[in-house]
């Protein structure tokens, strides 16, 4: 079977022991699900000398809704959870929707919420095993210096992949994390990720924090959110494309709106669009926002799809997204 | 450094010792013994390996064994109870839902677990639950079957005491057991896990061996130095190309191709050297050790490059070592009629180039060898083959030992569809480096490496002419037809007849000129993908039909109808078809799809599409000429009142050795309950030709009646001295002989066992064979292509695209099948089924790609290397459809009873997959009006058809 790196395992059973050991172990890494990491370990991307494993990492894991409508959402929750949840299914139902989409029935159960926001990012010339590479002389994100994807030395466009994080991004949410010096910060995860696709460059966060819960601030009134995911098979695959929303109405006009469009870039991309306060979800706006997911992201072939096609589907996506929020 | 992890495993408290790199996958299979649980990818995207951890099903080869401390797994092992297999269990096996089995551990715990939480899920439900679970055998239709029967307590043939027999159906009238539903000879196993496939088996002292790969498409080996490796402690043998410098082939006068590579590499992936260590981290480390100096060459990565003035030589010398002059592998011409005077007097020419891209077999075990020596030079290789008789040859050859010191077995077999139907560098390296290392040596591909090993289906192009009279009938076919080889030949000068030779038929041509080319490229190798070199041939043919169609006003189905052959007639190229059911297959398809009432009729986006096609049960010769039988069957009683049937056939899943165990059934009366199949081993077993061309339920079949039926007449004298009368006084009921003329008087199968025994003095044991008949059109390569008996097939495919994205959703395969006789219906249905989804997966989804090299603003300064690397070798990036995108399959099974096969039935195992793919294609004309001459039908395609214009073609 493909061979891992040889590294050890610790299992600690607090935030503060598992920062600690991150921080303080050479070469080593945080392992939540590890159905992103185990993948890129057999594929040598990264060559751990330790794991720190929070499977066992108390008060990681869990769904609290606080008076205020805040939800907090605990770093090792299954996505399986987030998509099942009730209470999420109806207040951000956009988000139960996107975790359900994510991957596989088993990958759901294994695969946690705080993984899926720091999942890295993805290209077809650097998910690939260390013999592809070699042969392909690596590239600027493995261990080369050239991006096959853009033709250049200097940055690297693989894509954030995340089915959950475009939705997240739309509902506000930021994350909760625990530093190396043992102190916490609330970060908003819109301004998580930076414009380059390399691991660790891909985040605007010290690679030693501790991701240690999602926090989703309380709705708009009338809040409506959902998401719409491209593949190429109904289950397993990765996001060719993803579109998320979320939309506060008053009776029948809008009071806010967020769109954000995943898998193109290495970052969620949210759309700048006209003030929507007070409008109806019309055809005009709905036309308006399309165009704008159309205009504003420049996917590249990173990932599976013709570049142009999926360019095309964010706006037809975003259209359908943006439709599926009119009752009825 | 090893640490101990505490588990309970199946109920038990267990420690292991394992490194703490170790998967889950890994502490189960190599640290417990428990090889239940499956590896199909190793990384997460097939679901082969799913237990259940604290009660969740999750993927063990991406579970960090150290992090599950003091967890409760459960594997398909542990689901059993005291009673036996569980429900589900039993269900899978009843309901037909086991084909090779690989994918069912995994399987059977995800629906384990969707039970254990939903007792009485909905078909949407269990689709959902299992999406997870890639099959490639069964279409999943036979499993959703087995979860609903087993969750209503309903499995089919279950007695009370919770087991099922092996025929729990009505046996056709007048059978004893033929046409009986009934269950898989060896599925039990499979479905709880104790199946022992090839990677299952581990010997005393086993080094694992792992082959060192190019990483240039075409490159010049200078040197190769394993110095390095074979110092590293832990290392106990290396071998290259050097070491075994006989040229192989499957077909043995085309040797092109070495263990590992001689002078050149040919493709990303070509094998260059091979390592034997005592575990795979030190293998692996090994292969980095190994220093090989490449003169990296230009390479060809099309049959345009390839045959581009200068291009270089993908090979420098044929395979009578006489310089090449170009890359053309094998060229054929034949033409039958004056098909230029046809297509000038034809009142419709369609007229156009199509192309068919390359797809892979993607069976869900990889491929795995084990070698073993004995003390006096005798060899033993396990291995997942599906032709071990030419495998036991080109070992010989390869190693240079007479074939008599060879000793080929085939376990069970997880998945083949032709891509084990050759010899691999595995084979031949897990032997070499084990009598050089002094030790067994297992080598199991890698995904990755299964994807090199490819000899999947022929990427070919096609300028195709059809034309027809204002009646339809179809007067002449005009086809060039190119295929683009990969690095070695392979079975090519095969597939470059069959391409032509076995498309007239079951539409009549009245004339026919082919020319075929298959060209060298550097790419991994193509070869015999079910339904070998015909599938790709019948989108031309099936499409260009639908238009001709059109232009005359036809319906589609009326436009086969008055094309279809009848049983009897000889094809255009001269090949006698002695059955065709595809009259009945139309009627079958056309009913059941309400076609008269929706065809043409649906709203835009909707659309029904219609296909034929034929195919051989087996061919008519075997692949070296030779006067023995293609199959040989042996049969030996035992005085319990069983017998042991000895096949050399390979059950790759398809159910062989349960249809041979019909056949013997059928002929002896004697229950196939009391019935054992011994197949693949060549020490064992007579030879068989292998699973391959269909040709096992006809020839390994009459191979299997003959033998039966010279145990019957023993065990009829025998009955017929016991009771003092004349054979012709004997009736053989199911499970009994009886005295016509005092029908009080019975004995039963065993009884009359013991009885000839007792009459003949010797074991009871009869033999049969299937020798060769005389078959084929009289011109050269009028044997390629003959067969004694066609299969006949439709489709009806109902699509549904999405305007706006390209989408193209199959949404149900209506797909009738004419296999002669069905000796089990389930397992015809199950190959239909598996077929249809195998077809529409190629044809919406599959696509075996390559870079072809970068455009300059993004190619790689110096040397752009993406040149020839595969597009994503893996199950992730190469997509098989999952349970979601799988459609609803109704298959139909249509009996014209063959006059030359056993009681008719001729093959159903690779021909009802070629319509899927034009049928699909017209189904979308049907829905948005566009033309698809190229595919897979990618939503990207498919959308830019749409865009240039309706009635265009794309
Ligand atoms: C076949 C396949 C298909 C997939 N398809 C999809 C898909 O469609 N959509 C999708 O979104 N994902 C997909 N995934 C990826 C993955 O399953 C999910 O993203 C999952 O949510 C990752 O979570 P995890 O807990 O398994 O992450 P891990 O693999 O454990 O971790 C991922 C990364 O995050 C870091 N990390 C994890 N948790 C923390 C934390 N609390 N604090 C700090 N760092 C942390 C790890 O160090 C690692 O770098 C797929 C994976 C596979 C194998
Ligand atoms: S986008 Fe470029 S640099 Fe980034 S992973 Fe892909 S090829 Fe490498
Ligand atoms: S072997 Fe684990 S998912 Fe394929
Ligand atoms: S039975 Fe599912 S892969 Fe063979």
């Amino acid at each position: 079977m493909l061979r891992m790196p040889e590294f050890e395992v610790h299992r600690p059973s607090t935030a503060a022991d598992a920062v600690r050991l991150r921080s303080q172990l050479p070469d080593a890494m945080y392992v939540a699900g590890g159905t992103d990491l185990l993948p890129n370990l057999k594929h040598h991307l990264h060559a751990p000398k330790h794991l720190v494993s929070l499977a066992r990492v108390e008060g990681l894991s869990g769904i609290l809704r606080a008076g205020d409508g805040t939800l907090r959402l605990g770093a090792t929750t299954s996505l399986h959870a987030i998509a099942t949840d009730e209470v999420l299914r109806a207040e951000v139902p956009g988000l139960a929707k996107a975790a359900s989409l994510v991957a596989g029935p088993q990958h759901r159960r294994m695969g946690t919420i705080g993984g899926n926001v720091l999942l890295d990012t993805r290209c077809l010339f650097y998910n690939q095993s260390l013999p592809w590479r070699r042969a392909l002389g690596s590239c600027l994100k493995s261990e080369g210096t050239w991006c096959h994807v853009i033709g250049s030395d200097k940055s690297c466009v693989a894509a954030q992949s995340s089915d959950t994080v475009p939705m997240l991004v739309a509902l506000d949410a930021s994350i909760e994390v625990t530093l190396p010096d043992g102190s916490t910060e609330t970060i908003a995860l819109a301004g998580l990720w930076t414009k380059d696709g390399r691991f660790e460059r891909n985040r605007n966060l010290p690679p030693e924090a501790l991701l240690t819960a999602v926090v989703i601030p309380p709705r708009a009134a009338g809040h409506r959110s959902t998401y719409r995911k491209v593949r190429a098979r109904q289950a397993i695959d990765f996001p060719q494309v993803g579109v998320a929303v979320a939309a506060g109405f008053d009776g029948d006009r809008l009071s806010s709106l967020a769109v954000v469009v995943g898998a193109m870039l290495p970052h969620p991309k949210r759309l700048d669009h006209d003030d929507v306060a007070g409008r109806p979800l019309d055809d005009a706006l709905v036309e308006h926002v399309a165009e704008r997911a159309y205009k504003q992201v420049r996917p590249q072939p990173q990932v599976h799809g013709d570049p142009g096609w999926r360019r095309e589907l964010a706006r037809v996506e975003t259209r359908r997204a943006l439709r599926e929020l009119l009752p009825g | 450094m090893k640490q101990v992890l505490h588990l309970q495993v199946n109920g038990e408290d267990v420690e292991v010792a394992a490194p703490p790199h170790w998967t889950l996958l890994e502490v189960l299979r190599y640290g417990l013994g428990l090889t239940g649980s499956k590896q199909g990818c190793d990384k997460g995207d097939c679901g082969a390996c799913t237990v259940l951890v604290d009660g969740e099903p999750v993927l063990a080869c991406c579970t960090l064994a150290a992090a599950t401390e003091g967890s409760g797994i459960r594997t398909v092992e542990g689901l059993a109870d005291k009673g036996g297999p569980s429900r589900v269990q039993r269900a899978f096996d009843a309901c037909g839902a086991l084909q090779c089995g690989f994918c069912q551990p995994g399987m059977i715990v995800s629906a384990t677990a969707l039970l254990e939480r939903n007792p009485d899920p909905s078909l949407a439900e269990v689709k959902q639950a299992l999406s997870g679970n890639l099959c490639r055998c069964t279409g999943y239709t036979k499993i959703f079957d087995a979860v609903l029967a087993a969750a209503k307590d309903r499995v089919p043939g279950m007695r009370a005491d919770g087991s099922v027999p092996m025929a729990y159906g009505t046996p056709t009238d007048g059978f004893r057991y033929v046409g009986a539903r009934g269950r898989k000879a060896d599925a039990i196993g499979k479905a709880t896990g104790s199946a022992k496939y090839t990677d299952d088996l581990t010997l005393p002292r086993m080094a694992h061996g792992r082959i060192l790969r190019s990483p240039h498409a075409h490159a010049r080996i200078r040197s190769i130095d394993t110095s390095r490796a074979e110092a590293l402690p832990g290392v106990f043998a290396v071998v290259t190309g050097a070491e075994m410098p006989h040229a192989f082939c499957v077909i043995p006068w085309t040797p092109d191709e070495h263990a590992l590579a001689v002078d050149k590499v040919r493709y990303v992936g070509d094998g260059v050297a091979a390592v034997a260590a005592v575990d795979e981290d030190t293998a692996d480390r090994a292969l980095a050790l190994i220093d090989v100096d490449y003169e990296v060459l230009d390479a060809v990565l099309s049959p345009t490059e390839a045959e581009a003035p200068g291009a270089p030589l993908v090979h420098d010398r044929d395979w009578k070592d006489r310089p090449r002059q170009d890359n053309v592998c094998k060229e054929v011409e034949l033409a039958f009629g004056d098909v230029d005077g046809a297509l000038k007097d034809a009142a419709v020419v369609v007229d156009g180039e199509w192309h068919y891209s390359g797809s892979t077999h993607a069976a869900i075990e990889p491929h795995c060898a084990l070698a073993e020596w004995s003390a006096d030079g005798d060899l033993t290789l396990w291995s997942s083959t599906q032709v071990m008789h030419y495998l036991h040859r080109e070992l010989a050859r390869v190693l240079d030992v007479p074939e008599a010191k060879i000793r080929v077995v085939q376990p069970v077999l997880g998945g083949a569809f032709g891509g084990k139907s050759e010899p691999f560098d595995l084979e031949f390296c897990a032997a070499a480096l084990a009598r050089k290392a002094g030790r067994p040596v297992k080598i199991l591909y890698t995904r990755e490496e299964v994807f090199y090993a490819h000899r999947g289906r022929h990427p070919m192009d096609f300028r195709f002419r059809i034309a027809a009279d204002a009646q339809g009938h179809v007067t002449a076919v005009d086809n060039d037809i190119v295929l683009d080889g990969g690095a070695y030949h392979s079975f090519g000068l095969v597939t470059t007849y069959y391409a032509g030779q076995l498309l007239p038929g079951p539409i009549r041509f009245g004339t026919y000129r082919f020319k075929s080319r298959r060209v060298y490229t550097n790419k991994p190798c193509c070869g015999p993908k079910r339904g070998h070199g015909s599938v790709q041939p019948r989108f031309p043919l099936e499409t260009a039909l639908d238009e001709v169609a059109e232009k005359l006003g036809l319906d589609p189905i009326e436009i086969r109808r008055r094309n279809a052959m009848r049983a009897g007639e000889h094809t255009v190229n001269g090949q006698l078809v002695p059955s065709c059911g595809v009259l009945g297959c139309l009627d079958a398809v056309e009913a059941a799809s309400g076609w008269k009432q929706r065809h043409g009729k649906l709203p835009f986006g909707r659309g029904l599409g219609v296909a034929t096609s034929m195919y051989i049960s087996g061919t008519a010769y075997p692949i070296y000429p030779n006067e023995m039988p293609q199959s040989g069957v042996q049969i030996l009683a035992d005085r319990s009142g069983r017998l042991t049937v000895f096949t050399g056939t390979n059950d790759i899943g398809q159910g062989s050795s349960g249809a041979i165990a019909f056949v013997v059934a059928e002929e002896t009366g004697i229950h196939p309950d009391q019935i054992r199949v011994i197949a693949g081993d060549t020490d064992l077993t007579p030879v068989d030709l292998g699973s391959y061309s269909s040709r096992v339920t006809y020839m390994a079949g009459l191979a299997a009646q003959e033998a039966g039926r010279a145990m019957r007449d023993v065990m009829v004298r025998a009955a017929a001295k016991h009771w003092d009368t004349t054979p012709s006084d004997i009736l053989v009921l199911p499970g009994k002989y009886l005295l016509i003329s005092d029908p009080e008087k019975q004995l039963d199968t065993a009884h009359v066992l013991r009885l000839a025994e007792a009459l003949l003095g010797t074991p009871v044991s009869t033999g049969g064979g299937y020798r060769t008949r005389k078959l084929g059109g009289d011109y050269r390569g009028g044997t390629i292509g003959a067969s004694p008996a066609y299969s006949a097939t439709a489709h009806v495919a109902e699509v549904c695209v999405d305007t706006e994205t390209g989408h193209v959703k199959v949404e149900r395969i209506w797909a009738a099948h004419d296999c002669g006789r069905a000796l089990n219906p389930v397992m015809v249905e199950g190959q239909i089924e598996g077929s249809v989804y195998m077809g529409m997966s190629e044809a919406v989804l599959e696509d075996q790609a390559f870079h072809l090299g970068m455009e300059k603003r993004r190619a790689m300064p110096g040397r752009d290397r993406t040149r020839g690397m595969h597009i994503g070798p893996n199950l992730l990036d190469y997509r098989i459809a999952t349970s979601l995108d799988t459609p609803d399959i109704d298959a139909f099974v249509v009996e014209s009873v063959d006059p030359g096969g056993p009681y008719g039935a001729k093959e159903a195992g690779e021909g009802p997959l070629h319509p899927a793919i034009p049928a699909v294609a017209n189904a979308i004309w049907d829905a948005v009006g566009i033309r698809m001459r190229t595919m897979p039908f990618t939503p990207e395609r498919v959308l830019a058809a749409l865009r240039a214009g309706a009635a265009e073609v794309a």
